[in-house]
């Protein structure tokens, strides 16, 4: 008798502790973000699929979660980078140079947000660039200074930020469909400057 | 007991605990979109009317409407309910501006998205509808040689969220941007009565 009740009381654990250690494990994954479709390019991350009825459960799950809406396919792709191109993930107290040029696109517009993708206050009231308005160079690239500080040209302020993201959002692009053989060369690159 | 016992018979019960732990994954996985306190559908019903396009105010640091929105496009929004009937998605789009649609279920999943570029003669017309909804305007319609002119679409879902989208270049532009999404109208199609 005493030993079909340990018995249960052994199999209740078991119970419980999968019950928790499934949780656990679901809140971790959810919370870390990406998924399963992935397709990167440098520092940069985009889910072609995220825009189409064939996304994966993992993703529905962190978009439910964190209220994103992301882009239709057909109406193009968003490219979101958490560091530079060394790898390291970006610090508000460093300078930064966005250059290069983007992938084609009918349009592009970049956006500094915060890594939960919202809106960082700052007194030049400027949270991006658009394609139409960004100072290019002679053969059609641009730089992008991403600083605390006032820079000349095109300056994205950082803020107050304690941490922060950037997304290049290509709208009406073929990129979409070829994502999958994405070159990182033909993204911007992110290359971190003086530190504080 | 020898040793070797005692290991397997520990080593079954951690199987086991890694078993449930993966069933209650899995589950909590699916069943987590339905498990949200509000859709995205729900989120959106406080700030738009039921079958009208409703133009979203400009995302602004501490009040966006939703996380990883773009500041620089205006957004309009039309919440639908077939059960009330189809519903028409038409208006005129300015040449080479962009303009780009996407069609979703409560949870705010896309089924169907298109661009400006996808407009006949200037002009986008989407006529959206249930299956049976669909199946009862193409037997109405059998005798007619005429192809419809509107893009048909069937929606997986009762109802479902229309977002129209349209760039501001420039900051200054987005007065603009917002006339060309309220060129846009969403309504419920009055089918003849029989």
């Amino acid at each position: 008798m005493r030993s079909v009740l340990a018995l249960l009381v052994k199999f209740f654990f078991v119970g419980v502790l999968g019950v928790v250690l499934g949780l656990v494990v679901t809140f971790l994954t959810i919370e870390q973000g990406g998924g399963f479709n992935a397709v990167a390019a440098g520092p940069w991350l985009a889910f072609p699929r995220n825009g189409t009825a064939n996304i994966d459960p993992y993703a529905r799950a962190m978009l439910a979660h964190s209220g994103e809406l992301p882009m239709g396919a057909s109406e193009g792709l968003a490219f979101v980078a958490r560091g530079d191109s060394a790898g390291d993930a970006f610090d508000p107290d460093c300078d930064y140079k966005l250059t290069g040029a983007a992938p084609p696109a009918r349009y592009w517009t970049l956006t500094l947000l915060s890594p939960s993708g919202f809106l960082i206050a700052n007194k030049s009231l400027r949270h991006g660039f658009t394609s139409s308005e960004i100072l290019r160079a002679a053969d059609g690239g641009f730089t992008v200074a991403i600083s605390r500080e006032a820079r000349p040209g095109n300056w994205l302020p950082i803020g107050d930020a304690r941490k922060f993201i950037l997304v290049l959002r290509l709208y009406d692009t073929e990129v979409s469909a070829v994502a999958v053989a994405l070159d990182e060369s033909k993204l911007p690159k992110l290359i971190r400057g003086a530190c504080q | 007991m020898s040793r070797l016992d005692r290991f397997f018979a520990v080593l079954l019960w951690v199987l086991g605990v890694l078993f449930v732990a993966g069933i209650v994954h899995v589950v909590a996985i699916f069943a987590l979109p339905d498990l949200e306190p509000k859709d995205a559908f729900g989120r959106l019903s406080a700030l738009a009317q039921p079958a009208r396009l409703t133009v979203l105010p400009p995302p602004r640091p501490g009040a966006e409407v939703m996380p990883f929105a773009d500041p620089a496009v205006a957004q309009g929004v039309c919440l639908f309910d077939l059960s009330q009937g189809a519903v028409r998605l038409q208006g005129k789009v300015e040449r080479d501006r962009l303009l780009t649609l996407s069609f979703r279920t409560p949870a705010g999943e896309v089924f169907y998205s298109m661009t400006d570029r996808a407009a006949q003669h200037g002009r986008i017309d989407v006529l959206l509808l249930s299956p049976a909804q669909l199946e009862a305007l193409e037997t109405e319609a059998d005798d007619e040689d005429e192809p419809p002119q509107e893009l048909r679409l069937v929606a997986p879902s009762r109802r479902g969220i229309i977002f129209v989208t349209s760039l501001a270049a420039l900051p200054s532009e987005r007065p603009e941007a917002e006339e060309r999404i309220k060129a846009i109208s969403c309504d419920v199609e009055q089918t003849p009565q029989e």
